[in-house]
């Protein structure tokens, strides 16, 4: 009998489309209420006053106790400093009923800063608290004041910049992040400072709408502030992106964590989390993956309690997974307001004609069919042997249309009790969309390992689409195979015992000749030596010519020096210290044995020239 | 075939004491020397291996290097070449023999190890 069906829908965001960017990181309500709460901190000094204050009043929440703010600014404001009363007064005027008085030389002094030689925050400042204190400014100084928005958040900036020229010092991280290298807090009040100076002069920023988008996913990305200032300037930023003239971030999201709800339902929010009350959401198109047919075209979204519903399931989609393209209109402010939705349509499966029989292999009739109903288990075991296959057909189908489904898996599993051992075998459907599954007993005794015995039959089923994955001992199965090897029990491949130790062989010296040879060698190379010297007794040479002059023997002990440092050189030393030594006394013997040369020289020319 | 080998050699030696100095037959003994030394080093290596490569190629070519400057000394003194070595007179040939085999000493006693 057929269940009731529930079908449901699952809506996800899909990140980014090469046309149109969506924002991918934004704020929800969770966040918003993070952001309220860093805000609300009780204030340490000033600084933190104006920060929590103008903050709330930005999210448009006023501060908790207002009488006690407005008198901790009032007993914090130090009237020569033109920071302190910048904080003041725009704290103050956040605050409803709150009025800092200021003396004429505070007037005076603010005016005073509003000149060449101050700093830009310093003239920002003064500007900002002129007008917040209600004073009266001279024209230009309001439209400077605004200019320096922009400037004074990227404090290395000390003359005048334009907000133009500063969006192109913007860098685009990957198509998808837009920001100052500075940092979260300059994009943020970047962001502010542009769109109230576009505000005020009438002038659309020059920002591209995937660029608004960019800077979106900046700032939103980080969902935990570590300052009280960053939290600000995120405020700052994102109350300046619900509320101008030109631009209005959508932020499309499904309800609910994994969307589980009957019809399609969706959060279509600022980026402040403040749902579009007055836009009109409509479906363009809706699109089987599939088979690429269109299911819904031109199809509105209603709007209740906060929520825009759509009734998908009226049109009985199948199965599968389904492309929206959903559009958001109704304000000409709106930007990223065409968006690519992927709903997925699940079903609950059935398994009918489950049939199990154990065929001859000789005849191809089956000797006895059986047929199984889900979830029951077959009450007789089957027994096939070496001669037999096993073999199992059956059909998937969906439980309210009947239309024949092709999972993803369709498995069985054959688990031996005694054992512990499973094999896992896939079935494949046939062109009827009808699944068979053979076991042949001979063929397949390896996976096995030839164990004989029995197994529970299980079919696995399951699919992302499918609500209800089945797992379903189908029957018991005894197997006999021919030549049961003596292992009983399988051993588990247990992969994490110690492996065998492995012994280090070191390096073996190499193999050396026998030491009496290496010595008769020795002694045979050394023997020539004596040769020599028995011939040049023979043939009369003798040092009889031996002069004793200072310099002959000066090169004589050089030269015996410089023989025996090469012994020490092959002892002791490196090749450093011995060229050091080799330099003085080869420069001594050189010096030597050139005058004791010159010597013999002379007397040579001397004697054959006589 | 033989008898006329023995003959050309006794001839040549016969010749060779007659007419070279005595310096020059120092000299050639000392060359004998030297290759004596060497080809009993290269004879040790092929009966033995050449383990220690580096010590057997370092004592090679002392060897050979010393017998290399032996001869170019032998050539420079000899007084039959004066016309070729007008410059260089024997002391002067004695000189650059001890430079170089000092040269050949301590690249040779750097690579023996």
């Amino acid at each position: 009998m057929a269940l009731l069906r529930l079908v449901s829908l699952l809506v996800f965001v899909l990140a980014l489309e090469a046309q149109a960017l969506t924002p991918s990181h934004y704020l929800v309500a969770s966040d918003v209420d993070r952001l309220q709460a860093v805000l609300s901190q009780p204030f340490t000094d000033l600084k933190s006053a104006y920060f929590s204050v103008v903050g709330l009043s930005k999210l448009g929440v006023s501060v908790a106790d207002s009488n006690d703010a407005c008198s901790f600014i009032k007993a914090n404001v130090d009237s020569s400093s033109i920071e302190a009363l910048f904080y003041a007064a725009e704290a103050s005027q956040a605050i409803s009923s709150c009025e800092i008085h200021v003396s004429n030389e505070t007037r005076d002094s603010l005016h005073a800063a509003v000149s060449e030689d101050s700093t830009v925050s310093q003239i920002h400042q003064a500007v900002s608290a002129l007008s917040s204190l209600g004073l009266p400014l001279a024209s230009q100084e309001v439209v400077i004041n605004l200019a320096l928005l922009g400037a004074s958040a990227l404090k290395a900036y000390l003359s005048i910049t334009c907000t133009f020229d500063l969006a192109a010092r913007l860098d685009d991280l990957g198509g998808v992040y837009l920001q100052f290298e500075e940092g979260l807090e300059a994009t943020a009040l970047f962001v502010s400072a542009a769109y109230a100076l576009s505000d005020h002069v009438d002038m659309e920023p020059p920002l591209k709408e995937d660029q608004v988008i960019q800077l979106v996913n900046s700032i939103f990305s980080k969902k935990s502030w570590d300052s009280l200032s960053e939290a600000f300037s995120v405020a700052s930023a994102a109350a300046a992106l619900s509320n101008n003239r030109f631009h209005k971030p959508v932020v499309v999201s499904a309800v609910g964590p994994s969307g589980t709800q009957e019809g399609g339902d969706l959060h279509v929010t600022d980026v402040l989390c403040q749902p579009l009350s007055s836009a009109n959401v409509l479906v363009e198109s809706a699109t089987s993956v599939a088979s690429k047919a269109a299911i819904l075209s031109q199809t509105p979204f209603t709007l209740r309690d906060g929520i825009f519903e759509l009734n998908f399931m009226a049109s009985k989609p199948a199965s599968g997974y389904y492309q929206f393209s959903v559009a958001v209109t109704g304000d000409s402010r709106l930007v990223a307001n065409h968006v690519e939705l992927k709903v997925k349509v699940s079903t609950k499966v059935a398994i009918n004609n489950m049939d199990l029989s154990v065929v001859d292999k000789d005849q191809s009739i089956g000797t006895k069919t059986t047929r199984v109903e889900y979830p029951n288990k077959g009450k007789a075991s089957f027994i096939a042997d070496s001669h037999q296959n096993f073999a199992m057909t059956f059909q998937l189908v969906d439980e309210t249309t009947g239309v024949e489904l092709t999972p993803h898996q369709t498995f069985v599993r054959l688990h031996n009790q005694k054992t512990g051992q499973e094999v896992v075998f896939v079935a494949e459907p046939d062109s009827k969309n009808l699944y068979k599954f053979e076991l042949d007993t001979a063929e397949r005794k390896t996976e096995f390992d030839s164990i004989s015995g029995t197994y529970a039959l299980y079919l696995m089923v399951g699919d992302a689409t499918l609500e209800n994955p089945v797992l379903w001992n189908v029957a018991d199965v005894v197997l006999k195979f021919p030549d049961e090897e003596a292992p009983s029990t399988v051993q588990s491949k247990n992969l994490y015992v110690p492996k065998p130790e492995i012994q280090h062989l070191f390096r073996e010296p190499e193999k050396r000749p026998p030491t009496v040879l290496s010595n008769t060698f020795t002694a045979l190379v050394l023997s020539p030596f004596l040769l020599l010297l028995i011939l040049w007794f023979k043939l009369g040479a003798n040092i009889s010519n031996f002069s004793f002059s200072p310099s002959s023997v000066l090169f004589h002990v050089g030269h015996a020096a410089m023989l025996g440092l090469m012994y020490v050189y092959w002892t002791h030393l490196n090749m450093f210290q011995t060229l050091k030594y080799l330099a003085i006394i080869g420069s001594l013997t050189f010096l030597a044995g050139n005058r004791m040369l010159a010597q013999k020289a002379v007397k040579r020319y001397s004697l054959h020239h006589l | 075939m033989s008898s006329s080998v023995i003959s050309v050699i006794s001839r040549f030696l016969e010749e060779y004491n007659s007419s070279t100095s005595t310096k020059l037959k120092v000299v050639d003994a000392y060359l004998l020397y030297i290759l004596l030394t060497g080809a009993l080093q290269f004879l040790y290596c092929l009966l033995v291996g050449t383990f220690p490569f580096n010590s057997f190629l370092s004592g090679f070519i002392s060897c050979v290097g010393s017998f290399i400057l032996a001869v170019c000394l032998r050539i420079q003194i000899n007084p039959q070449n004066k016309a070729e070595f007008l410059s260089t007179s024997p002391e002067r040939a004695f000189a650059d023999f001890l430079f170089a085999h000092t040269v050949l000493h301590l690249v040779a006693i750097n690579f023996v190890g």
